[in-house]
């Protein structure tokens, strides 16, 4: 029906989250009909943000440089490390502009259904880091879901004999997520922390 | 309470149909498959945010449609209010409150409140334990609606921790330990809400089941937990469900199931001495399921200091006369009830007063004069 690089640019297209054959294919004739120039731009951009993009390996967010700019930055304590399941959440932390830290991704969050245990997470680096950093104290912000709690609990056993432990209050929706609770809530949730026991 | 009208839209075999009520009664008669339980089940699904009936909401959509919706006008003792569930195939759902939208679904439990009788529940002191489960957790959330979370997020944690005790190699020790503290925080949530519910319903219960029976068997209902029943402390319930999971993990292992928990819990009801499960006869059996529905109405209507509606669905024809009567009586015109039947022939008299009946027709309701 399409011609080759079409169908290959609308299978493509259609394995994005949210896009569905009939967006796929309305997004793909959208490409084809800009100036051809914005649309390269647009694939240049694509090549770019995946070959330069890596993680950064002190708190392991995505970053073009390793360190990134936090863990670069003389500025941010050394002493304080929040603790998020992913980099859409260090976003979300530094959107409130309340917090002078350091950040460590996890890189998910406890679920056994999904084949994900400590060991795929980066808990190890997390401990090792606390110990070499000397950190007075970490951070955990996470959903309060199931797994997210089962994820603190677990961490906040481990770190304990090393550091203090807290979370962020609650007040954060039941189960809802870091990236949609607006910056006047995570900010008074950073606030309020409290240490775990 | 009392609905005052109810709008449904690409719900089960209904496309558009709406309709005002003017009596404390509405009587829905027609032939098999028309659509008189779907209508119940709207009004269930409003109240407890979940149906008897179906597994998923793709179920209650129109076929054809990727959406559907019902919509109720609720007459409280507080004001009225407004109740719209949207259903998505894909399982989303949106709720609104007086036309705004909620952040939760749950904040549109507790606005309406059911006692739904069916004739699938004559076999509830007989049936399987799932669905005495069920029947505690359909009242718990309309009496306090946050149970509707607990009890998901119970799921929840038991979906994951089975997962894990299936996993090959087996998991170490202190990775299932992280789950059993979860699974035992949760658990007993649920477990001291359940047995709180019991406690309240029984002297209800007891009072109801000598009136209908004319006897004075004293009834009890008793929560059968593999966690022992000592107090209300919730960190002492939460040590007992660790011991329990400590002394079964073996069994679990090699299972491969969680095998401890309010999802392995189970209520016996014990007239005199004797469990009604195992030598109650049918007549006593429905008789003790009648007497626990009003116990449930009476319950409801205390909370709340408004009586709940009451859903019979195809049971009043199971019911005898005298028991019929007893119900009427009970009910009288201060409860909104919704019946459905295949005969009006095959109830008393006295339920078509101060009744509007309509006549079921493959999705559509047509006034019967
Ligand atoms: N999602 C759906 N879309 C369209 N029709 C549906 C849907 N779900 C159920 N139905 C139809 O609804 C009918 C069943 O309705 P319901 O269970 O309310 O029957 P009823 O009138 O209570 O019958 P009975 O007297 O046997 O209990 C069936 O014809 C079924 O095909
Ligand atoms: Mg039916
Ligand atoms: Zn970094």
């Amino acid at each position: 029906m399409y011609t080759r690089p079409l169908a290959r640019l609308i299978d493509q297209l259609q394995r994005l989250p949210g896009i569905g054959p009939k967006t796929a294919q309305r997004l793909a004739f959208y490409l084809l009909k800009r100036p051809k120039q914005e649309t390269l731009q647009l694939a240049q951009s694509l090549i770019d943000a995946t070959e330069q993009i890596g993680v950064c390996r002190q708190c392991f967010t995505l970053s073009a440089e390793d360190p990134c700019d936090i863990c670069s930055n003389p500025n941010r304590e050394l002493s304080q490390v929040c603790v998020v399941a992913e980099p859409r959440d260090v976003i979300a932390m530094e959107r409130t502009r309340e917090y002078k830290g350091r950040y460590h991704v996890l890189g998910g969050l406890l679920s056994p259904m999904e084949g994900i245990g400590p060991e795929q997470l980066k808990v190890k680096e997390l401990v090792q880091r606390v110990n070499r950093d000397e950190v007075g104290e970490v951070i955990m912000a996470i959903n309060p879901s199931v797994e997210g709690e089962t994820t603190i609990l677990y961490v906040g056993k481990l770190l304990k004999p090393f550091t203090k432990v807290t979370r962020l209050a609650s007040g954060l929706p039941m189960g809802g997520d870091l990236e949609y609770a607006d910056e006047m809530t995570l900010a008074r949730a950073l606030e309020d922390r409290r240490e775990l026991i | 309470m009392f609905v005052q009208s109810l709008h449904l839209t690409q719900f089960r075999n209904y496309l558009d149909q709406s309709i005002t009520f003017e009596q404390p009664k509405l009587i829905l008669v027609g032939d098999n498959a028309q659509g008189k339980s779907n209508f119940l089940e709207a009004l269930q699904l409003l109240a407890t945010g979940r149906s008897q009936r179906a597994n998923r909401d793709r179920e209650l959509i129109q076929q054809g449609s990727d959406q559907g919706r019902v919509l109720a006008q609720v007459e409280r003792r507080e004001g009225r209010v407004e109740l719209e569930l949207i259903l998505r195939a894909t399982g989303h759902r949106t709720a609104r409150l007086n036309g705004v939208t909620q952040p939760r679904i749950g904040n549109l439990l507790g606005q309406l409140n059911t006692v739904f009788f069916s004739s699938w529940d004559l076999d509830l002191v007989r049936g399987n334990p799932q669905q005495r489960r069920s029947w505690l957790d359909g009242i718990l959330v309309q009496l306090e609606p946050i149970y509707a979370q607990l009890s998901d997020q119970y799921q929840q944690v038991l979906h994951q921790r089975n997962s894990l005790l299936k996993q090959i190699p087996p998991v170490p020790d202190h990775e299932l330990a992280l789950w059993d503290e979860q699974l035992a925080r949760h658990g007993t949530r649920v477990i001291r809400r359940r047995r709180r519910l019991l406690t309240r319903l029984a002297p209800l219960a007891t009072h109801w089941q000598s009136v209908i029976s004319g006897g004075n068997e004293t009834l009890q209902l008793s929560y059968q937990s593999r966690i022992p029943d000592q107090g209300d402390d919730p960190l002492q319930i939460e040590q007992q469900f660790r011991e329990q999971l400590a002394q079964k993990q073996a069994a679990e292992r090699y299972q491969g199931l969680s095998l401890v928990g309010p999802h392995r819990d189970e209520v016996e009801f014990i007239l005199g001495e004797t469990p009604a499960r195992l030598y109650g006869s049918q007549g006593q059996q429905r008789t003790l399921v009648l007497a626990l529905k009003l116990a449930e109405l009476e319950l409801l209507e205390q909370v709340n200091q408004q009586p709940p509606l009451l859903l019979l669905d195809d049971v009043l024809a199971e019911l005898d006369l005298k028991r019929q009567n007893q119900l009427l009586g009970t009910i009288g015109e201060r409860v909104q009830t919704f019946v459905t039947t295949t005969h009006l022939g095959s109830f008393e008299r006295g339920w078509l007063k101060s009744a509007q009946v309509y006549q079921v027709n493959a999705g559509s309701l047509q006034e019967v004069s």
